[in-house]
């Protein structure tokens, strides 16, 4: 926990630096209407930079005294966070291709089978059900778009 | 007078069939999502916001609202019969709610909890629609320094009597302010902090942030920690129903003074969760019997759950007055009328009064009909928590992705989603708060170009944002609060020095 609080700090210290780098480009004077475009950014960044290495600072301290503390994520707990984490980034980029309809429906029924292992009626009633609603919802009766994707067409002509 | 007949026209526009129908819903929803642990009312609104975008402004914002309101009633049903809080703001109901339900009286736990709820609505909505206007037209007076300064104060709350680390909190804002300056720059019409991308062109939208943080981000937490439910089964008879509301009223002190201590508590950031905890400490100390708390205090439940429905509506004061949301539901909830172009604080309360008593109006329906609902079907709702968790979650993320894009219908914004919900899970393991990140980010606009106008007007002197009468004393309550911490730190020092 206390390496990731330090690891974290350094972070948004480079956060803070690369945000005052732009707002000094852009300017945190005075200008000729009032304060510049990077007035407000320049004291944002200081004031995380300031703050980024208070937190390391108290860190590295706490490190030294204690050791590297409790896990910040249980141990096997990752698993399951990342097994939804994939499973959704790889919907969103299929969504890309083949729309999110289909790349919901498959979603859902892979997680679902996969990773809650339930029952293949269940799986299919709901995988189906869910995105059918919510095309109906959205395209027909609100006429709302949504992503169709590269080949969306031609999985769902109507 | 005045208010009286336009409180009359925002219950009318309410009681309008279409939106008595949506009220219906948001309840209903909102209730689901206050049952479910580990979905909130900031997450409930913020992935609901999807299917809020494609209805008419006052439906939408109906909907919105109503979710919030079914949320504050749900949270205590899982807290009570599973222990296990439904919402943060029902936490302080699990210390004696759960050991009356284990002792065989689990209907009159719920019921108890459900009425002290009402009462807490009741109270808050009474101030809500009579101290409104009086707010809003006050603010009319405030200039761009005097706006800030409330901003200030809003944000030093959150730093001083957040509970979290003031320093973390501080960093969450800035990076909240940052976010909302990627992007063009109104007032010069340069790019910031868009390093060349074309993509950050446009800016981080807030909604898609919300939606990562507060949605993705809280189910990656919620599978993390692997739940598993246990609970109690309950029957809510009409017997139940009569007793409840007799007992509630034996308790007139726990009423009275959790509601006033929500609805004190609901004006400040922060809003139902350290409102209901607060309730229940001061009706622990005042009671006679303090060994009863803990074990199934009637007390112990009513004084709790009025505070956190007394804050969870008193915290829509501040927001619809002064555009500056009490409690971070509201904070999502002020997004979302945004959307729909409507900037809450005092000029909403002349330019579109049908809006602003709409939202009151449907206040009033929303809570009663919450109440009648929630007494009628509450083992019903319970029973939403015997589905399989990993039945809901992917559905959920489904319509997180749908909320994402359909807000500037970008496929880029549903990329940015999955970064904040990241962000967000990243944040709460490290304990950065999330809340005050998110107000920065949808006051951050507001906020600078109110700075960037005072600081004009004074010809770049910062003694404008002291300026008296409202300026002067907003500041130096902020200032106060901001700094509270390392007051409070002086202070223990002192008398320890003292005893010793």
């Amino acid at each position: 926990m206390h390496k990731t609080d330090i690891i974290v700090g350094l972070f948004f210290i480079l956060v803070g630096v690369v945000i005052l780098i732009d707002a000094i480009r852009l300017g945190f004077g005075w200008g000729i209407g009032g304060p510049e475009a990077g007035y407000l950014p320049f004291y944002m960044a200081i004031g995380i930079i300031l703050c980024s290495f208070s937190i390391v600072v108290k860190g590295l301290k706490k490190l030294k005294k204690e050791g590297s503390g409790n896990r910040l994520i249980k141990e096997g707990g990752l698993k399951p966070v990342l097994w939804v984490l994939f499973p959704s980034t790889g919907m969103v980029l299929l969504a890309s291709l083949v729309g999110l309809h289909l790349a919901a429906l498959i979603f859902l029924a892979f997680y679902m089978r996969v990773v809650g292992k339930i029952g293949w009626i269940k799986v299919i009633l709901v995988s189906v059900l869910t995105p059918l609603i919510v095309y109906i919802i959205f395209e027909k009766w609100f006429l709302i778009p949504l992503p169709q994707g590269l080949w969306g067409e031609l999985f769902i002509p109507f | 007078m005045e208010n009286f007949l336009s409180l009359i026209t925002g219950l009318s526009i309410s009681l309008q069939p279409y939106n008595l129908l949506i009220i219906f819903i948001g309840i209903i929803l909102g209730i689901i999502v206050g049952v479910l642990p580990g979905l909130g009312g900031a997450n409930g609104v913020a992935i609901l916001i999807s299917v809020a975008v494609i209805l008419p402004p006052i439906p939408g914002m109906i909907l919105l609202s109503t979710i919030y309101w079914g949320a504050l009633y749900g949270g205590s049903i899982c807290s009570i019969l599973f222990n296990i809080p439904g919402e943060p703001w029902a936490v302080a109901v699990t210390f004696d709610g759960y050991p009356m339900a284990k002792s065989g009286r689990a209907g009159r736990a719920l019921v108890l909890s459900f009425f002290s709820h009402g009462v807490g609505a009741f109270l808050g909505l009474l101030m809500l629609s009579f101290f409104a206007p009086i707010i809003a037209e006050f603010s009319l007076k405030f200039g761009p320094a005097e706006t800030f300064s409330v901003m200030f104060l809003t944000f030093s709350a959150f730093v001083g009597l957040g509970g979290k680390s003031p320093v973390k909190t501080v960093i969450a804002i800035f990076l909240g302010f940052i976010l909302a300056a990627v992007g063009l720059d109104i007032v010069s019409g340069k790019l910031r902090l868009t390093f060349g991308s074309i993509n950050l062109m446009g800016g981080f939208n807030f909604i898609v942030a919300v939606i990562g943080l507060f949605g993705l981000g809280e189910i990656f937490f919620t599978v993390e920690e692997g739940l598993r439910m246990e609970g109690i089964k309950a029957r809510v008879g009409l017997k139940d129903i009569w007793e409840g509301l007799k007992e509630v009223f034996r308790y007139p002190k726990a009423l009275i003074m959790g509601s006033f201590i929500g609805c004190w508590m609901g004006l400040k950031p922060g809003g139902a969760t350290p409102a209901s905890f607060m309730a229940y400490g001061f009706v622990k100390q005042a009671s006679k019997n303090q060994d009863e708390f803990g074990k199934g205090a009637p007390a112990g439940i009513i004084a709790p759950e009025a505070a956190a429905h007394g804050a969870g509506t008193s915290a829509a004061l501040p927001m619809i007055t002064l555009g500056i949301p009490g409690s971070p539901t509201m904070a999502v909830i002020m997004g979302g009328l945004m959307i729909f172009g409507l900037l809450p604080g005092p000029m909403l309360f002349k330019e579109h009064p049908d809006f602003v008593w709409g939202f009151i109006g449907s206040a009033w329906v929303a809570n009663f009909v919450g109440l009648l609902l929630i007494l009628a079907f509450a083992p019903l709702f319970a029973a939403i928590l015997r589905i399989r968790f990993s039945i809901f979650m992917p559905a959920i993320v489904y319509v997180c992705a749908i909320g994402a894009y359909a807000v500037n219908n970008r496929m880029i914004d549903v990329y940015y989603m999955i970064f904040f919900g990241i962000v967000g899970y990243l944040f709460k393991k490290l304990d950065y708060p999330i809340a005050p990140m998110v107000l920065a980010l949808v006051l951050g606009d507001m906020a600078e170009s109110a700075m960037r106008q005072a600081l004009i007007m004074s010809h770049g002197n910062p003694l404008i944002f002291f300026r008296p009468p409202i300026a002067l004393p907003l500041m130096i309550a902020g200032l106060i609060i901001f700094f509270w911490p390392t007051i409070s730190g002086w202070k223990k020092k002192l008398t320890a020095k003292k005893v010793v």
